[in-house]
């Protein structure tokens, strides 16, 4: 049970001028499961480890339920941690393993024998207390792992991209039981992924950085629906949202000759560049004549769903660095065929605006 | 034809590969031959020829009982010198090598190039200055003389900082550290009991080293009582009549040694070393490492 907070938290690698993480301020509620998503070098793992005590903190501070951690040694902190590789002591048996932060701490050997017992009985790996790491699957490593940190009871669990050296279908799997463990034991746990899925499925609540900087720390939900700026908007989601490039005409957003209204008024002068988010599902055919025009090139059948790429025509221009296809989601069995030109139109509502300089997103619905 | 032509070539480099396989391993068979013969036979025989086992006894019986045991003096005073300075070299030169790997202090690149400098330099070049020290600090004639400079091994410390940097992941020491070790439970109870390769392969360069070591002990001993074996060998090569016969005129009362009997010394000499290895070789056993992460 802890409250985790940052501080402005900086850390500045040797021999770089870029900060790795830039003034963090971020806090992890009691019993809360929050994910550090971005992508990779965006400083999620170094915001991790400076939590850990294995990298310094060059400016700012960290504190667990209030009291500073940032000049305690890793064994000081009563966190644990899972790491991307494990870390398993190869010489040591699973028991061993999991028991050997409770030696260090010289808790009674029957205490961590009974301890080690119940956790392993949790993890389902009972029958394997007396091997070694290297007589394991990866998945029963993972659950070592695991289980090395949920013997100690600690008041804080910190986990590095636990499931990446997993299958696909295993990945799934754990993801579930990870979540459900958390949420069993009400540990406050910090856990990195690069996976945005993995992020949405697990998390309470999702920050996303990028550049060692926070961009937005919120629910799923609210990042997929209100993205603060148009970096979590295309990080966020899978297809990734559609960004166009559009500007600000009289009473709507102008994307090449189609203006998609805009019911308030925009905060912006007309005339002015903005970019246009719409995810795949807020897509859809417009009679001919209206929206915007697309040439298909390629129709994704899934079975429950179908997604449309298409290529936008009539001087409507994606954003820079956005894919240079439109992305739409259909129904099955009703998506247009490949070679055909489309007309698509934005459902009520669905419009997100960017400031095409910035990147901050702008207030108003369509 | 092409068949016939990489015949021939095979045929070519068995032979240069016979030659010189001849001529590493002539040596050492007429070493081993030598002792079973006499020193007439050893001139006027078939350098292959085996003399006889009891000659063989006999000789061996000689060289034993030389001086008052006198060999077997040296070789007791070898192993103490080599065991302990094998000791004190393992004991500085695995931590060290450790921390150079795998802690962060002031100094640490500095440290590992001298290290690096002082492995090139020639061991015997530090003799002297080493003598003038010893006796300095009033430990000339003790066994400490000869086994306290072992505690200086840059190679073995540049092994060990190989090994660590290569085959420990730091990952293992961090999780080590968050599960509540210090820096010297990290060391003691993860680093250490994966390092027993590379343990064992320094003790055995160290025990090598202090064994065939000539030089160190030829200044740092003036009694032949604390005399290892290769300064006793050296010694016998000057009881060898056939070496240094002007020692020897007719009618001494002096023992006097000859060619079969050097050899056995020489055989007595390295037995040691080969039985060091064969029991070193057991504990170099790799694949330690094995499943601590995952590749």
């Amino acid at each position: 049970m802890a409250i985790v907070t940052f501080e402005a938290a900086t850390r500045t690698y040797p021999n770089s001028h870029r900060p790795a993480v830039d003034g963090l301020d971020l806090e992890v509620r009691d019993g809360e499961f929050l994910v550090l998503v971005g992508p990779s070098g965006c400083g999620k793992t170094t915001t991790l480890r400076m939590l850990a005590g294995l990298e310094n903190v060059d400016a700012g501070d960290i504190s667990i339920d209030g009291k500073s951690v940032v000049n305690l040694a890793p064994r000081d902190r009563d966190i644990a941690m899972v790491f991307q590789n494990y870390a398993l002591y190869p010489h040591m048996s699973v028991a061993q393993n999991m028991g050997f932060a409770l030696r260090m701490a010289k808790v009674p050997k029957s205490e961590i024998d009974e301890r080690v017992r119940a956790a392993a009985k949790i993890l389902d790996i009972e029958e394997y207390l007396e091997r070694k790491p290297r007589q394991l699957s990866g998945g029963q490593r993972q659950r070592v792992a695991m289980g090395r940190a949920i013997v100690r009871q600690p008041r804080v669990f910190l986990m590095d991209e636990p499931l990446s050296n997993l299958d696909a279908k295993l990945r799934v799997a754990t993801r579930a039981e990870i979540a459900a463990l958390q949420r069993n034991l009400g540990v406050t746990t910090l856990y990195v992924t690069h996976d945005q899925v993995e992020a949405m499925t697990m998390g309470d609540r999702v920050a996303v950085m990028k550049d060692g900087v926070l961009q937005q720390c919120d629910t799923p939900r609210a990042l997929y629906d209100e993205p603060a700026n148009v970096f979590v908007g295309g990080f966020i989601g899978s297809p990734s949202m559609n960004l166009l490039e559009g500007t600000v005409g009289d009473g709507g957003v102008r994307l090449g000759s189609t203006v998609i209204p805009v019911t308030e008024s925009l905060p912006i002068p007309v005339g002015a560049p903005v970019t246009v988010g719409l995810r795949p599902e807020s897509l859809a055919l417009a009679p001919a004549g209206g929206g915007i025009p697309a040439r298909v090139s390629m129709v994704e059948e899934l079975g429950a769903e179908a997604f449309v790429h298409a290529r936008p025509a009539d001087g409507v221009g994606m954003a820079q660095n956005a894919e240079s296809m439109i992305v739409a989601r259909f129904e099955p069995r009703t998506a247009p065929a490949t070679g055909e030109l489309i007309h698509l139109r934005a459902k009520d509502g669905s419009m997100l605006l960017f400031d095409a300089s910035s990147g901050d997103r702008i207030r108003a619905r369509s | 034809m092409a068949l016939s032509r990489r015949h021939a070539m095979h045929l070519v480099v068995l032979a240069i590969l016979l030659v010189f396989t001849a001529f590493f391993f002539v040596p050492i068979i007429w070493l081993f031959l030598a002792p079973t013969k006499t020193d007439g036979q050893l001139l006027t025989e078939s350098p292959f020829a085996f003399g006889s086992l009891s000659t063989l006894a006999h000789t061996f019986h000689r060289i034993v009982t030389y001086s008052g045991y006198s060999v077997l003096i040296w070789l007791k005073n070898s192993a103490i010198y080599s065991f302990g300075g094998t000791a004190l070299a393992v004991l500085a030169a695995i931590p060290a090598g450790y921390a150079l790997a795998l802690t962060h202090f002031i100094g640490r690149r500095v440290l590992l190039a001298i290290t690096l400098v002082v492995m090139i330099m020639p061991a015997t070049a530090l003799v002297l200055p080493l003598f003038l020290e010893i006796n300095k600090l009033g430990l000339y004639g003790t066994i400490w003389a000869l086994i306290l400079p072992f505690g200086f091994f840059p190679f073995g410390v540049y092994l060990t900082y190989i090994y660590f940097s290569a085959t420990i992941p730091k990952d293992l020491l961090a999780a080590a550290r968050i599960d509540g070790a210090g820096e010297w439970r990290v060391f003691w109870h993860i680093a250490l009991p994966l390092a027993r390769p590379i343990v064992a392969l320094v003790g055995f360069f160290a025990f090598v080293a202090s064994w065939n070591n000539f030089f160190l002990p030829f200044v740092m001993t003036y009694d032949s009582s604390q005399y290892p074996i290769q300064i006793g060998l050296q010694q016998l090569i000057g009881s060898t009549a056939s070496f240094n016969p002007a020692n020897y005129s007719a009618g001494s009362s002096i023992v006097v040694l000859h060619r079969p009997d050097l050899a056995m010394a020489v055989i007595i000499a390295i037995a040691p070393v080969l039985l060091v290895f064969l029991f070193a070789q057991r504990s170099l056993v790799t694949g330690m490492l094995a499943g601590a992460t995952k590749e």
